[in-house]
């Protein structure tokens, strides 16, 4: 699916592949992504579809959150209002000026917004320009704290963001919010999306931009005396999160066709943090499992939820006994197996290969 | 102007003064040694000149700056290198990885042509990689470049912290006790080790150590510091018999000379 | 805005304010030793609150219920140390945090599938409900009951921190955590006090909480919750006199700001936020705090 690479040592281990055959495999991966998304294009049920978009989007959004938390090793809690603004700027840049003035009853909508209109792909860069441009606002105050500090200014910002879009009104149409948004979003947007994040992140946490985030990780007084300024790979790493975050934010509200207040609510950071603590802090790898395990274990944990007829008897759903299962999951995670699914290993093809061969011969041996 | 010199530092804690009135000058080339009691304000001298804590008042003349006030990214890019009491390495990353990351500030790339990988940035790479395999093979750790870096043994670790510090491309390089921790035979590979760092790369030392064999063998001059203040200067031999010394070493248990 | 309704804004700062603080000095303790932010104790306000509800359902006399309702939730924060905090002691600081954050959102949706969604009415009893008139000033007698409460309660604490012997094992350890431990103090049972001290604050800011805003549900603890560690911040995060000094700063200035402009008021949950980042970038310390090098 894309350019994996295991740590530095990975190369020197015997019985390794060339960077040709990796970038084969890689392609032919990748081949095979397309041609899965394309049989559910033309053949998959509008269920299946609608979670696959989910998952892309959730992999979009946990492996761009994970470059911050589990690279750089600091807790961010606001990805919640990098992707409220890219869904927000992504929604008023795609409605028509006549949709804009159907929706905002109570205050009118700014005037330059209120007149311009932009397809649904130029909307999305915004969405990312949008969000980086806050994140780099926010990134001053933010990055002067460390550790807990730094979680709650996060925090609190995702929460200033979050009041902003109930009380900007003309901005914002508060908490009635934007609806009959054109549902743009189909898998071929949300899956590329999805494949050229991990792409290009994953090339970044390899090189030496990378290197420099997690030797601030590890231990930032001895970053800062090899000459590292910790805040540009900080800044660096919280920009690139910002943007993605909030293209993320575009093409969710352009797949549910519906921008409200309530999306972005701290709920959604901490689902966040269930998939890159599940997958395991700091692996791309894990980001990626960890996001579809999540949005199709959501869509399946909605039935404890939901009434279940039985025929004779109605089981009553019970609300919120989704959150306890989540819940419970991420502390027992990070209680019992601190390390998730992946620790910070990654998937590479030689591992994949040496598994293969291992487990093909104890089959073949006896 | 001499190659190094700080005039009349002095750091406060609070009430403390950790260092006060501390002047010194290196010349090139020089392996100068600081020994002093625990809690004499060694580790706080380090700590000033790379930045990690700004002085009270005071100067450090570096490459023709005051360099006082720099934050500690930007003293290293000045050339000076350091390693720490309590040794502090990338645990998690390999040991290849840890010098790789002294490359990165001098490195001339910028992000976007990292995340597109593109062919400039890949050549870049392959070369600071190239380049710490080799530095690495020269301090005899070439066989350790995939370990992971928390699991060398403490010897190797204390070398590796010194390996990263001096891809930095230092002109001055800063050891807090290298040797603590060292067994009598990693004691003496260490010293030659300072001895070529200093020969063959050309670079001044200034050396922290509790090991007074250590300092007295390898060390042209010391500088004894005792509560904060310099209370004597000079040649081994001259620091030996001095009795000034001899008074703050024995005043905490320690023995000079040997 | 006349000399009366500013008067009655003070009057309801203060009160808001004494809640803060109540709630704060629970943050306050915890991080003062293990450096944590407890993320669930704004939730422990809600627990207070539902105990509260059902004590007086059962004994029907909140003399009773009360006490009882606030040791339940002083026993719930000592349960809640040694399920997600404890196994944690030598794990990495941000494994902490994310385990403080996942017990908050399991308490809050536990008691939303126990309990339901739908808010209930606290039973007030009277002798807090009673309106006073003073000088034209119409004030419920829980507004003046607050802050002295508070003022006892912190005083009681206050008492033990630094006349007790377990009281001075506490502070030891928030000085220096590791003497503490080699000195032979069990650290367990101290941080469990702690928390036990702390909850139980907290829990009397929930019921005080409660009957100001007698609206109960599950979600009720996370706003009061965050002002609260905020005032803490304020003050001085480590210090319980700051806090309770935080405490009462911010519940008065958001009143107050609110009041001198109306206009603001629906930012009023983002304002607290606002002070806290300033707070941060200029006095890290809080207004307590020594300025200590790290
Ligand atoms: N960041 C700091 N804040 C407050 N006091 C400090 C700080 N750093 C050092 N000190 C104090 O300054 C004094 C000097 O400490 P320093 O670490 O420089 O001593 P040292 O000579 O390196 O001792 P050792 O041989 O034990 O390493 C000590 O009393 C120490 O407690
Ligand atoms: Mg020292």
């Amino acid at each position: 699916m894309s350019d994996f690479r295991g740590p530095a040592g990975a190369a020197q281990i015997q019985g390794n592949l060339t960077d040709r055959q990796k970038t084969m495999l890689n392609a032919a991966a990748l081949l095979c992504v397309l041609g899965i998304l394309a049989l559910f294009n033309q053949y998959g049920s509008e269920y299946h579809v609608r979670i696959l978009n989910n998952m892309a989007i959730f992999v979009t959004l946990a492996v761009s959150y994970n470059l911050v938390n589990g690279v750089c090793g600091i807790l961010h809690l606001g990805p919640n209002a990098f992707v409220a603004i890219g869904a927000y700027t992504s929604a008023l840049l795609t409605m028509s000026p006549a949709e804009k003035q159907l929706n905002f009853i109570i205050n009118q909508l700014i005037w330059p917004l209120s007149v311009v209109q932009a397809p649904f792909a130029l909307s999305l860069v915004a969405a990312g320009v949008m969000a980086a441009l806050f994140a780099f606002m926010i990134s001053f105050p933010v990055f002067r704290v460390r550790g807990d500090y730094l979680a709650i200014v996060t925090f609190g910002f995702g929460e200033v963001v979050r009041v902003l879009c109930n009380a900007a009104q003309s901005l914002t149409n508060g908490p009635l919010g934007l609806k009959n948004l054109e549902p743009y979003t189909n898998l071929w947007w949300s899956w590329g999306i999805a494949i050229l994040t991990i792409v290009s992140i994953t090339k970044l946490i390899n090189s030496s931009y990378g290197r420099a985030m997690k030797a601030i990780r590890e231990d930032e007084t001895a970053a800062r005396a090899m000459g590292i300024d910790p805040f540009r790979p900080l800044l660096l790493a919280f920009l690139i999160s910002a943007f993605f975050s909030g293209i993320a934010g575009g093409l969710l509200v352009h797949l549910i066709t519906t921008v409200s207040p309530t999306l972005f609510i701290f709920t959604l950071t901490f689902n966040l943090l269930i998939i890159i603590v599940v997958g395991g802090l700091g692996s791309t790898t894990g980001a990626v499992v960890g996001a579809m395990l999540f949005a199709w274990g959501g869509e399946a944990l909605r039935i404890v939820e939901n009434p279940v007829d039985l025929g004779i008897i109605v089981i009553p759903g019970i609300p919120g006994m989704r959150m306890v299962v989540f819940s419970l999951i991420l502390m027992l995670v990070i209680i019992f197996a601190g390390h998730g699914i992946f620790g910070r290993r990654e998937f590479n093809w030689e591992q994949l290969a040496r598994f293969l061969s291992r487990g093909g011969k104890r089959v073949g041996s006896p | 102007m001499s190659f190094f010199e700080m005039r009349h530092v002095i750091v406060q804690f609070g009430g403390l003064c950790a260092v006060c009135d501390f002047s010194i000058a290196l010349g090139a080339g020089e392996l100068v040694g600081l020994i002093g009691p625990n809690g004499a304000g060694k580790t706080t001298v380090f700590n000033t000149i790379t930045g990690f804590i700004t002085p009270t008042e005071g100067d450090i003349f570096w490459q023709g700056q005051n360099i006082a006030a720099f934050p500690a990214h930007r003293v290293t890019a000045s050339g000076i290198a350091r390693t720490f009491q309590n040794i502090r390495l990338f645990g998690d990353m390999s040991v290849l990885e840890n010098v790789m990351v002294s490359f990165h500030f001098s490195m001339e790339s910028n992000f976007l042509l990292a995340m597109t990988g593109s062919s400039k940035h890949r050549g870049l790479e392959a070369e600071i990689r190239e380049k710490s395999r080799r530095h690495l093979d020269e301090l005899g750790l070439g066989h350790l470049a995939s370990e992971k870096a928390s699991t060398l043994a403490y010897g190797q670790q204390r070398r590796l912290e010194i390996a990263r510090a001096l891809a930095t491309g230092p002109k001055l390089l800063l050891l807090d006790e290298p040797a603590a921790g060292m067994n009598p035979i990693e004691t003496i590979e260490l010293a030659a080790l300072i001895r070529l760092i200093r020969d063959q790369y050309g670079v001044t030392v200034f050396l922290i150590e509790h090991d007074m064999k250590f300092v007295m063998g390898l060390c042209e001059r010391i500088k004894v510091l005792d509560y904060g203040k310099s209370i004597a200067e000079g040649t081994p031999a001259e620091i030996q018999k001095d009795i000034k010394v001899i008074k703050a070493y024995l005043g905490s248990g320690y023995h000079a000379g040997g | 805005m006349t000399t009366t309704i500013f008067l009655q804004q003070l009057v309801n700062g203060i009160s808001v304010g004494s809640l803060y603080a109540l709630v704060a000095i629970g943050y306050t303790m915890v991080y003062g030793i293990l450096r944590l932010i407890n993320f669930a104790h704004g939730d422990l306000l809600m627990v207070a609150a539902y105990a509260a509800i059902f004590g007086i359902g059962i004994f029907s006399n909140p003399w009773i219920a009360f006490p009882l309702a606030i040791l339940i939730t002083g026993c719930i924060g000592v349960l809640l140390d040694r399920a997600a905090y404890r196994p944690l002691r030598n794990a990495p600081r941000i494994s902490l945090l994310i385990s403080a954050i996942g017990a908050s959102f399991l308490l809050e949706n536990l008691f939303l599938v126990i309990f339901g969604g739908v808010p209930r009415p606290f039973p007030r009893p009277d002798f807090f409900a009673r309106v006073i008139e003073i000088g034209g000033l119409r004030i419920q007698v829980l507004t003046i009951y607050a802050p002295l409460i508070t003022i006892l309660l912190v005083l009681g604490l206050l008492y033990i921190v630094y006349w007790t012997k377990a009281g001075k094992a506490m502070r030891a350890a928030s000085r220096d955590f590791e003497t503490t431990r080699l000195m032979g103090i069990n650290l367990d049972r101290i941080i469990a006090l702690t928390f036990l001290l702390g909850s139980c604050l907290a829990a009397a800011g929930g019921i005080m909480w409660a009957m100001k805003y007698p609206q109960v549900n599950p979600f009720m603890g996370i706003f009061p919750g965050i002002k609260a560690f905020i005032a803490a911040v304020l003050g001085g995060i480590g210090n319980i006199t700051g806090a309770v000094i935080g405490g009462f700063l911010l519940g008065l200035g958001e009143i107050m700001i609110v009041a001198l402009m109306p206009e603001l008021a629906q930012y009023r949950d983002a304002l607290a936020f606002v002070i806290l980042i300033l707070v941060l970038l200029f006095r890290p310390t809080g207004i307590m705090g020594e300025t200590t090098v790290e």
